[in-house]
């Protein structure tokens, strides 16, 4: 056997030991160490080089082309098992990491906002769009604004439907009390703008706390209430039915009925009770709306000229209509909350709960 | 207000079901709470004969009785009462009857004995609220009959709320105006015919002083009567209408009382001594009051009085001693038209309500007081014998009948309700009273005498209303007018977002409670008239009410509560009192449950402060928490918050004491911010975002125990150089490996700039100029 043929056996069998390694390499770790074993600077296949010395001038072109051939058909081997391996250890990584999604996430405990401030925030958004303000009153008030400004004189009968509290001995120059009902709060948004020299229009929604001397079942000492109002010319009856349709069927997200029936307040006139069609029950009848398919909701009317006088509103010119509705009730009615009592035991399973 | 149906036909020929008479009602303002149906109560209970009476033999308090009720075969009833006899007539519940109580007759055996039925007493019958034996039936009570039929209890009885300014319907004969008005149905007339003068009956010596609160009084004595009940007719209709009977006299009082709705007083005429005077009291005046009140009178309130004192509080309530008994034979009859704002002050300041004060208080018809006068003199000769004087009149016999007028505007009114008004409106407001003209747009009105409410051209806008009905008047939006929206309250919606759950708490807590948090002064504004000592002064904190929800929440397995209540606080001021806006928290309990990943974590107060840094940050704003000593709180947990230089809030750890006198073992934590002492946000301004990379670089240091973070912090920003966008404490440790009286803190400092890359130089300068402030200053070394 010539010295070429000879050289030619021993590079075709490091070849094929070459490529028996490379497909048994368990890892890119070990596919590199074959490299360098076989490819490297000082692998296998410079080592039989280093016999070329002794060929001819025309065998030396010859193994050189075999061992370039053998060499790329190494390259190309490597990588193709590289592949595989990174294939490989990438699907392991992959199971590896496998995890239950089923566990519990990472949460904070959500807040919640409790039930009477989304409807204080859904109505004041309902008003605001219809073009009213929003002002704010004093809950500790005096007896003018709580009373005689709104036509209600001391000997009043009407006086005694709100069971007041009184303050003891405060600085004040005179009796003070905790509000019966935010309706003091369109007197003094309508004095405040007087006094700045405004004319109406005027249109107001006034949020607050207001105050009865009265606990039962369904009664609360403290509660909530929203008086709207406006004033300006040519304002009737049929503006105030308007108001109300709109805000009611917004509030209720469905189209409700109301009724108006004549009532008595001492500052309107006329005055109304405003029912609207039973939303538990369509209007057809139920233990809730005690079958009448009504349920009362809020008072309303037509100011009383007395109260326009006694900020200093022409009442030739100026006429207005006004509300106020019990915020706990409506909320009451929009949810199916049973009990009053639930807004003010404060207890996180029901805010929670209402607060989504 | 109780009105039987059948007592307003005397007045109305109504046929209509109750149902729809009360929904006409309502229409017209006159609020209906509820129908009675006595008569349909005691359906299924009818008149037994008792034909035979043997004791029970197992049983030696029950009877087995043989009734017959009018069927073939009498009924065996078992019975347990013992008044009755043989051949009396007696109330039988028949098989399937429920009684008012809810009880429902069924068959069944009374030890081994089979009863068929039950007979009753008055207060099974919804009669009476007690009663000590069977109601025995006079024995002219027809067999068989239906008990409701033979009592002549109502078939229907309306329960009406009549609106204060409706005083002229708080009667049946002025509630039937208003209905016969709108039915188009003639109003009967009632019977006011004069009863002459007996000659040899004297004629009263009354006189008013106070004029203007008593314009007219009439006083008629009839002698010689003999009281005695009332009839059945009379006293069963007072019992419908919610009253109790009391005796004859003052039973035909309170008769016309409710069908004329004039108030009427009788006085026993031998008791008095001289002249009745009606006047002013006098300052400290006693009065024994019919109710069993001995009251203290003021000056202003009306007294009606003989020559020894006070016989009555005028329109309010009569005195002990002068009032009709049973063997009254003289007696003194008092109509009046008394001062509604005089009686309503009085009976509000003596917390004294009548029947005659409502009625007076809200305006009585002046032209019914001689007619009642006249019909109460008829009915007591008739019923209870007797001859009646001549009527000493006193004051203005004509008072208040002129009728006043009112000139309205149709224009107006129309534009006021928003809809056109016909003229044959106008019809069924003559029929209820009033004098109606129209002229062009003018109206002219002659105002009913009974018609109080009605002063103003508005008060006939209501009028018309009623009775067109509100919903004859169409529903319009109003013009619409653009309006600032005011920028939103967010302040509980950031506490949420974090999540906080809002609560609403009282603003009245105890005063006790007031004390945790609030040194004494005389700064409380304490409530006149509380519901109950809990809630008797107005909150300075919100905490003790926060503590109380915690409380109510810990003790129903809740591991931990976070919360937020915005409100207000209450304080007296130089100038009065003030009402104060804040937010406040409290957190206590598990921040974390125990997890899969992690174990459960008790609040502290880094988790707190973290909330309300936060909070603060929405509003755009910062806060510093320099440590103080706070009252309520633990000291050394405690800290005032400041934004800039104001003082805007507390935060700290509830004292375990005070925790523990809410039930709380756990540390608690709270915090408030005083909304008005916040400074307004920033807005923030546009900044470019850096285009270089910055570099972040840590240093750790030994420091001395006692060393505060904030001061570390704020030296490190002040020598870090004007690269420094960010200084930072992101490590403690004390422990193994650190000196005792030492502790390692981790600092961590951003650098940036915005023209260039920075360098290892940069960072280089900025650590040794850290590492040289934190030696001068603090004395703390570099850590390997």
């Amino acid at each position: 056997m010539s010295d070429i043929d000879a050289m030619k056996a021993q590079l075709d069998e490091i070849r094929q030991q070459a490529l028996d390694a490379f497909a048994a390499a368990e890892d890119s770790d070990a596919l590199q160490a074959l490299k360098v074993k076989y490819l490297g600077k000082k692998g296998e296949l410079t080592g039989v080089l280093k016999g070329v010395g002794g060929l001819s001038v025309e065998d030396r072109p010859r193994i050189g082309q075999v061992v370039n051939r053998i060499k790329a058909e190494l390259e190309q081997a490597i990588e193709a098992s590289s592949s595989v391996l990174e294939a490989k250890a990438g699907e392991a990584r992959v199971a590896a990491e496998r995890i239950d999604v089923s566990l519990p996430g990472r949460n904070r405990p959500r807040g919640a906002l409790h039930p009477v401030q989304q409807g204080l925030d859904e109505m004041a958004a309902i008003f605001e769009h219809l073009g009213f303000e929003i002002a704010e009153g004093p809950e500790i008030e005096t007896e003018f604004h709580n009373f005689d400004a709104l036509n209600i004189p001391p000997e009043h009968p009407a006086r005694a439907m709100h069971d007041t509290f009184f303050l003891r001995d405060t600085e004040d120059d005179e009796p003070m009390l905790l509000r019966t009902h935010t309706s003091p709060v369109q007197i003094r948004a309508m004095q405040r703008f007087v006094a700045e020299g405004h004319e109406p229009p005027l249109a107001v929604v006034a949020p607050g706390r207001v105050y009865r001397c009265d606990s039962d079942v369904t009664h609360s000492p403290m509660f909530h209430q929203v008086e709207v109002f406006k004033v300006d010319r040519d304002v009737s009856m049929a503006h105030l039915k308007g108001v109300l349709q709109y805000f009611l069927s917004a509030y209720f997200e469905k189209e409700v009925p109301i009724r108006l029936r004549p009532h008595y307040f001492p500052f309107t006139e006329p005055s109304a009770e405003v029912d609207i069609g039973c939303v538990f029950c369509s209007g057809k009848g139920c233990r809730i709306c005690k079958g009448s398919g009504w349920l009362e909701v809020l008072g309303s009317g037509m100011i009383h000229p007395n109260v326009l006088r006694s900020v200093d509103i022409d009442t030739s010119i100026y006429s207005g209509f006004a509300f106020g509705l019990g915020v706990e009730r409506l909320v009451m009615l929009k949810h199916g909350i049973p009990d009053l009592r639930l807004f003010f035991e404060n207890d996180v399973r029901f805010l929670r709960r209402m607060g989504a | 207000m109780k009105i039987p149906y059948s007592w307003l036909k005397d007045y109305v020929a109504l046929e209509s079901d109750a149902a729809d008479v009360a929904a006409d009602m309502v229409r017209l303002g006159h609020e209906v709470e509820g129908i009675e149906q006595p008569r349909q109560g005691v359906l299924g209970v009818r008149v037994g004969h008792i034909l035979s009476k043997v004791s029970h033999p197992d049983a030696d308090k029950l009877s087995l009785l043989k009734v017959d009720i009018g069927e073939a075969e009498p009924l065996g009833i078992v019975c347990g009462a013992s008044n009755m006899d043989v051949g009396d007539k007696v109330p039988v519940a028949t098989i399937g009857t429920t009684l008012p109580n809810g009880l429902t007759i069924k068959q069944g055996k009374i030890r081994g004995e089979t009863s068929f039925g039950m007979c009753c007493s008055e207060m099974e019958l919804g009669l009476a609220e007690e009663a000590s034996g069977l109601l025995i039936l006079s024995a002219d009570a027809p067999v068989g009959a239906e008990m409701g039929e033979y009592l002549g209890l109502e078939k229907a009885v309306f329960d009406l709320s009549i609106t204060p300014n409706r005083g002229d319907c708080m009667n049946v004969r002025g509630l039937a105006r208003d209905l016969a008005a709108d039915a188009n149905l003639p109003l009967a007339a009632h019977d006011s015919k004069a009863v002459p003068a007996e000659a040899g009956v004297g004629t009263p010596a009354v006189a008013i002083e106070a004029q203007d609160d008593c314009p007219l009084y009439l006083g008629r004595r009839i002698e010689g009567v003999r009281v005695a009940d009332a009839p059945a007719w009379i006293a069963s209709r007072l019992i419908a209408a919610g009253q109790r009977p009391v005796n004859g006299i003052v039973d035909v009082l309170n008769y016309i009382m409710l069908d004329m709705g004039q108030p009427m007083h009788a006085f026993d005429a031998d008791t008095l001594k001289g002249a009745v005077t009606i006047r002013s009291a006098n300052d400290g005046e006693k009065f024994d009051a019919l109710d069993g009140r001995e009251v203290t009178l003021a000056a202003g309130d009306l007294a009606v009085s003989d020559e020894a004192g006070v016989i009555a509080l005028a329109g309010i309530m009569g005195s002990m001693p002068s009032g009709v008994t049973g063997t009254t034979s003289n007696i003194l009859l008092e109509a009046a038209f008394f001062r509604p704002a005089r009686v309503s002050l009085t009976r509000r300041r003596l917390a004294m309500v009548s029947e005659a004060s409502m009625r007076f208080e809200r305006g009585i018809d002046p032209a019914m007081v001689e007619a009642a006068m006249q019909r109460a003199t008829r009915m007591i000769v008739e019923l209870f014998g007797g001859q009646a004087g001549e009527i000493k009149v006193c004051g203005d016999a004509a008072y208040g009948q002129a009728g006043r007028t009112l000139e309205c505007s149709m224009g107006k009114l129309e534009s006021r309700l928003g809809v056109t008004i016909s003229e044959s409106v106008d019809d069924v407001l003559r029929r209820m009273g009033f004098a109606l003209t129209r002229e062009g747009d003018a109206l002219h009105v002659g105002i009913p005498s009974f018609r109080h409410d009605v002063s103003i051209p508005e008060d006939m806008s209501e009028e018309y209303a009623r009775i067109i009905g509100f919903d004859a008047i169409p529903a319009a939006l109003p013009p619409l007018a653009a309006s600032r929206p005011a920028k939103a309250d967010r302040a509980v919606h950031t506490a949420v977002a974090a999540g906080f759950v809002q609560v609403v708490g009282y603003a009245f807590i105890a005063p006790n409670e007031q004390r945790l948090f609030t040194a004494p002064d005389d700064n409380d504004i304490v409530l006149a008239n509380p519901i109950s000592e809990d809630m008797a002064v107005m909150r300075r904190s919100m905490w003790p009410g926060l503590l109380k929800i915690a409380r109510h929440n810990l003790n129903r397995q809740q591991p931990g509560v976070a919360l937020v209540e915005q409100g207000r606080t209450y304080c007296k001021s130089a100038d009065g009192h003030s009402e104060d806006n804040a937010i406040a928290w409290l957190l206590t309990g598990e921040m974390q449950r125990d997890a899969w990943h992690g174990a459960a974590r008790e609040a502290d107060f880094f988790d707190l402060k973290g909330a309300v840094e936060g909070w603060l940050q929405a509003q755009g704003l910062s806060g510093r928490f320099l440590a103080e000593e706070i009252p309520g709180l633990q000291a050394g947990q405690s800290a005032k918050i400041l934004v800039g230089r104001a003082a805007v809030g507390l935060i700290g750890r509830v004292d375990a004491g005070i925790a523990a006198g809410f039930d709380i073992v756990r540390p608690v934590f709270v915090a408030v911010i005083d909304l008005d002492a916040l400074p307004a946000g920033k807005r923030q301004k546009f900044v470019a975002l850096p285009e270089f990379p910055g570099v972040e670089r840590d240093l750790v240091f030994l420091f001395d125990k006692d060393v505060v973070a904030e001061e570390i912090v704020q030296t490190v920003t002040k020598v870090g150089g004007n690269l420094l966008t960010e200084a930072r404490i992101f490590d403690r440790y004390a422990g193994k490996g650190v000196p005792e009286g030492k502790v390692s803190l981790g600092i961590r400092f951003s650098l940036q700039d915005g023209k260039r890359t920075l360098t290892q130089e940069d960072s280089d300068t900025a650590s040794r100029a850290i590492v040289k402030a934190m030696d001068s200053r603090f004395g703390a070394t570099l850590r390997a």
